[in-house]
């Protein structure tokens, strides 16, 4: 087995250090993260092979340890020496294997290490196996050993201290929120243009990736630009504002709930109606489709993303957008967790169409998009970079062919690893926002001294 | 004879016996409950799942891998005219000459079909590299299963090998990957209700420009 894992890695020393009662908890934390679909699935793969081409990992390297259908395999040798008749007592017919340090290995290296958990390998299954959420129960019972690559669980262990994952104590972000509100004014030339905290009754609770507040503030100012053009009641959270949640990825479902309680924290306490979340896409998936599941509640308020509001707002013509002022070539790039697994597949595309002067889709595109790499978790750990480059090979071949000059992406990890890309291939394009490429293109009309606005709109 | 032919319904109905019980043994596993508001009907998720979620155009696997997705249709059309073809005899009833002539047909692609994908199997590295046992044990067996099925359409003393392999086939479906073709379903199911709910499929604007 080719692995990344290096004797000297602090997660191969652990491997080393696992006891029978390690291996033991592994396997019972796994077996109780397994529910009757996933008994299902298990019981469904044929090895047909056919979901090969559509993992972004197996086409650019062709090593077949990076074939969904042998990442499956990996989970599924287990559950069948375990949890079924004949890979209990025909071990050697049906492949079945007892859990073990080696298998453990092989677990860290290819689970975490060689997968996005983007998903696009269960459209092309020929059963329909969400090998993705297998590969995360597997995760899952990894987490539960301590066996989660460091880069990893780190970010998720400064999220649980701090309340976000980038460790950004509440006096920083309000410092920034400041700064930002100070810029917003001059750019729009109102003074009572505001980025609201803690506005109690507000109609949108907004949260943002941290990162945004650290490296790519633009980001924040453009949808602050964008609440003020369509007059939005809107507010942020002085404490509870991460919208990220690394949990879906290390398999922490309880760090998981925890960190997604907290904005339902934020919702009650501040009495808002709808949680927005910024450009996100595991952020989505995670507030949008999983929280509720991890937290075992239905929610009372609305969740959408930041693009279905934009979209809404170009619709009902709250804003007012002139695509000549981005005249460059755009395409878009379809983060998998906002549209494979998030449903969020036109809003971008119309917002686009509105808001730039020329367009061209990638191909495949929506919810057949290439994951670009960065996602499951990637980007945090390190032990994989090299494969992580190596695979948005297919994506940078993507971009490529578009021939576009801008690649607009509703997610800060994708960003991430597109530039990333942009560097290592050479692409010569531009990453943006959508919110970045919508505040480009706003027409704000200045507004007179006294005058109100519905809601109270980001104006105090 | 009348020992082998009360074989093959004997091991048909432990068969789908036991796929039964493993259907309903993943239920132990537990339910799991949602929480989350859908989008958009299940339903039409699964409707998509067992129709144009199938198709080459839709299905990029299908697409990319025409040769092996159309041998897997008739190797499929080709076991379950076989399974048909043994249990009509069996129950010591005779297709017509009409009726038989297609069937000799779809026997011999299946047979075809099938032995292509065992092939495959075997020659690629890849697919070498995901494959246990099982897949071949599954594979050749209900390869020779066909095949005799077909030999006894045009020589009838084959029937023994027939009816010997059908039950050799039926007390093995539960026990291997063959058990499929009952999960094929419930997968499919499940796979259309996960992503029916979140409104990703169907979709009617797939990969266009």
């Amino acid at each position: 087995m080719k692995t990344l894992l290096s004797s000297s890695d602090p997660i191969e020393k652990k491997i080393q250090a696992l006891t029978d009662d390690d291996l033991k908890k592994i396997l019972n934390v796994f077996r109780q993260k397994l529910r009757f679909n996933d008994a299902a699935y298990l019981n469904s793969c044929v090895h047909c092979g056919l979901c090969a081409d559509s993992c972004h990992f197996y086409l650019a390297s062709g090593d077949p340890q990076a074939m969904p259908a042998a990442k499956l395999d990996l989970v599924n040798r287990i559950f069948k020496r375990y949890f079924s008749f004949s890979g209990k007592y025909f071990p050697k017919l049906t492949g079945s294997l007892s859990l073990s340090r080696e298998l453990v290995r092989e677990w860290v290296d290819s689970l975490f290490g060689r997968c996005t958990l983007c998903g696009r390998c269960s459209l092309s299954c020929t059963m329909g196996i969400n090998i993705f959420a297998l590969i995360r129960a597997a995760r899952s019972a990894l987490a539960a050993a301590g066996l989660v690559p460091p880069g990893l669980q780190q970010t998720v262990d400064t999220a649980l201290q701090t309340g976000n994952n980038m460790g950004i104590s509440k006096e920083n972000w309000l410092e920034t929120v400041e700064w930002l509100e100070e810029e917003l004014q001059k750019e729009v030339g109102d003074s009572r243009a505001r980025l609201p905290i803690d506005r109690k009754g507000a109609r949108f609770l907004y949260t943002i990736n941290p990162r945004e507040a650290m490296y790519f503030p633009l980001s924040i100012s453009a949808a602050a630009k964008i609440f003020y053009a369509a007059e939005e009641d809107w507010t942020f959270s002085s404490t509870n504002f991460d919208v990220t949640n690394y949990g879906l990825y290390s398999g922490d479902d309880e760090g998981a709930g925890i960190m997604s309680g907290r904005l339902i924290q934020a919702m009650e306490e501040l009495g808002c109606s709808v949680l927005v979340l910024a450009e996100c896409g595991h952020g989505f998936n995670s507030n949008r489709w999983e929280a509720p599941e991890w937290l075992r509640r239905k929610y009372d308020f609305k969740v959408r993303s930041i693009i279905q509001v934009v979209a809404d707002y170009i619709r009902e013509g709250r804003i007012r957008l002139n695509a000549g002022l981005n005249p460059k070539l755009h395409t878009l790039h379809d983060p998998c967790n906002l549209v494979r697994l998030g449903g969020i597949i036109e809003e971008q595309r119309y917002i686009l169409k509105q808001s730039v002067q020329r367009f061209v889709e990638m191909q495949p595109n929506r919810e057949k998009n290439y994951c670009c790499g960065g996602g499951g978790g990637q980007l945090a750990m390190t032990n994989f970079a090299k494969r992580r480059i190596e695979a948005g090979r297919i994506k940078a071949d993507q971009i490529r062919a578009t021939g576009a000059e801008v690649v607009a992406t509703p997610c800060h990890n994708c960003i991430d690893q597109i530039m990333e890309l942009n560097k290592h291939y050479k692409l010569s394009i531009e990453i943006r926002t959508i919110c970045e490429i919508v505040a480009g293109a706003l027409v704000i009309e200045r507004r007179q001294s006294g005058q109100s606005t519905p809601g109270g709109a980001g104006i105090k | 004879m009348l020992l082998l032919k009360f074989g093959v319904f004997v091991s048909f109905g432990f068969s789908l016996f036991l796929l039964t019980y493993l259907v309903l043994h993943t239920f132990s596993f537990g339910k799991r409950q949602l929480h989350s508001k859908a989008e958009a009907t299940r339903w039409k998720g699964v409707a998509y799942a067992f129709s144009l979620g199938m198709m080459p155009w839709e299905k990029e696997s299908a697409a990319k891998h025409l040769p092996t997705y159309v041998a897997g249709i008739f190797y499929h059309i080709g076991i379950f005219a076989a399974i048909f073809y043994v249990l009509f005899t069996a129950a010591s009833l005779s297709l017509s000459e009409a009726i038989l002539s297609p069937f000799r047909v779809l026997l011999a692609v299946g047979f075809i079909c099938g032995t292509g994908l065992l092939l495959k199997r075997a020659i690629k590295r890849q697919m070498r590299y995901i494959s246990c046992p099982d897949d071949f044990v599954a594979n050749i067996l209900v390869d020779l299963f066909i095949l005799s099925g077909f030999l006894f359409s045009l020589l009838s003393a084959v029937i023994p090998v027939f009816y010997i392999l059908a039950i050799l086939i039926f007390l093995y479906m539960p026990l291997g990957k063959i058990r499929h073709c009952f999960f094929f379903f419930y997968s499919r199911i499940l796979f259309g209700s996960y992503f029916g709910r979140r409104r990703v499929l169907p979709h009617s604007q797939t990969s266009k420009s």
